[in-house]
């Protein structure tokens, strides 16, 4: 069951980190010297939406 | 004879042995597993910071070699990506807290991720410890800088009329306290979780190459061969948690570097 719930709630992180790496090469493409810059933030944004995945992870373990 | 079966009751033996135990005295006075290896950690670091101050004074203003070249170039990327691009003219009073963070973060992390040893900072109350310092580190350059009544009411960004400003205050408010808790859990979270996919892998390899061991037969060779598959996958695993380490030392010094910045912003 819990497993079940792990994979519910990873969607929307999925969906997230997904979105966040398609912003990423988009800009990246049309505009290849910000590159460095938009990198930190790219990572940033993914730091924020992996922690939910993984706060789902850690709970299924414990719980 | 599924190996499978045996999976349930190794790991919850697996989880549990990342619950704290003490090494030395007990839980209230003493040393865990995980302070053990973050003493280890912080021994290597200083001793590696002295090798590195020595060979440099020895080899002159240019840097000669792997070892000096290497540590030069850490504390260099620190330096210009992660003060001097968010913090701006102030980076120099802040570079020595936030290089310590860093570095401190990622000897632990290396320091984790090595067979055998346990990360210091895969323990909650480590995170949750440097999660604090870097708090108060933030309030502070923040009441520094603004007077400590004016760092309070410039948490409502200016230009809001009043009944919304009030409500936009107690939003900011709370999720500056919430910035104590993400920065704490986020690199517990990822360590813990790289450490225990780890230790599945593992434990999957070493369930799938027993029967082999007790005797050669058709079935217990097929499992053999996917116990190879499970080591392939934990080397993979092994890489991206290195990967890991690294970022999540970095990421972890980004954001209290992008928090001390927002202290000092003027009026946003």
């Amino acid at each position: 069951m819990g497993v079940i719930g792990y994979g519910l709630g990873v969607i929307g992180a999925a969906l997230g980190i997904g979105l966040a790496a398609y912003g990423a090469t988009t800009s990246m493409a049309r505009q290849p010297e910000v590159q460095g810059r938009l990198f930190t933030v790219f990572i940033l944004a993914s730091a924020f939406v992996e922690a939910l995945a993984l706060i789902g992870f850690v709970v299924t373990l414990i719980a | 004879m599924n190996p499978l079966d045996k999976l349930p009751e190794e790991m919850e033996e697996l989880v549990d042995s990342f619950s704290s135990t003490p090494v030395a005295g007990d839980l209230n006075v003493g040393i865990t597993q995980y302070s053990f290896w973050m003493f280890v950690a912080i021994i290597i670091l200083v001793a590696i910071i002295f090798t590195f101050k020595k060979k440099q004074a020895a080899s002159g203003l240019v840097p000669k070699g792997r070892f000096v070249n290497g540590v030069e170039y850490l504390v260099e990327y620190c330096r210009d990506d992660l003060c001097k691009a968010l913090l701006g003219d102030t980076w120099r009073e802040h570079f020595p807290f936030i290089a310590t963070m860093f570095f401190f973060i990622l000897a632990n992390n290396i320091v984790g991720v090595i067979p055998g040893c346990k990360p210091g900072t895969g323990c909650i109350g480590t995170t949750a410890a440097l999660a604090l310092v870097s708090f108060v580190y933030f309030i502070y350059v923040g009441m520094k800088n603004k007077g400590v009544l004016g760092y309070i009411k410039s948490l409502a960004p200016a230009g809001v009329a009043f009944p919304m400003n009030a409500l936009v205050w107690v939003i900011e408010l709370f999720s500056t306290f919430l910035r104590l808790v993400t920065l704490a859990v986020r690199l517990f979270c990822n360590l813990f979780a790289g450490h225990v996919v780890l230790g599945t892998f593992a434990i999957l390899a070493s369930l799938f190459f027993e029967p082999i061991m007790q005797g050669i037969t058709m079935a217990a060779v097929g499992q053999a061969g996917a116990s190879v598959f499970w080591v392939a996958i934990l080397l993979v695993i092994y890489a991206v948690e290195l990967l890991v380490a690294a970022i999540q030392a970095y990421v972890f010094t980004l954001l209290s570097a992008v928090y001390i910045q927002l202290a000092e912003a003027e009026e946003h």
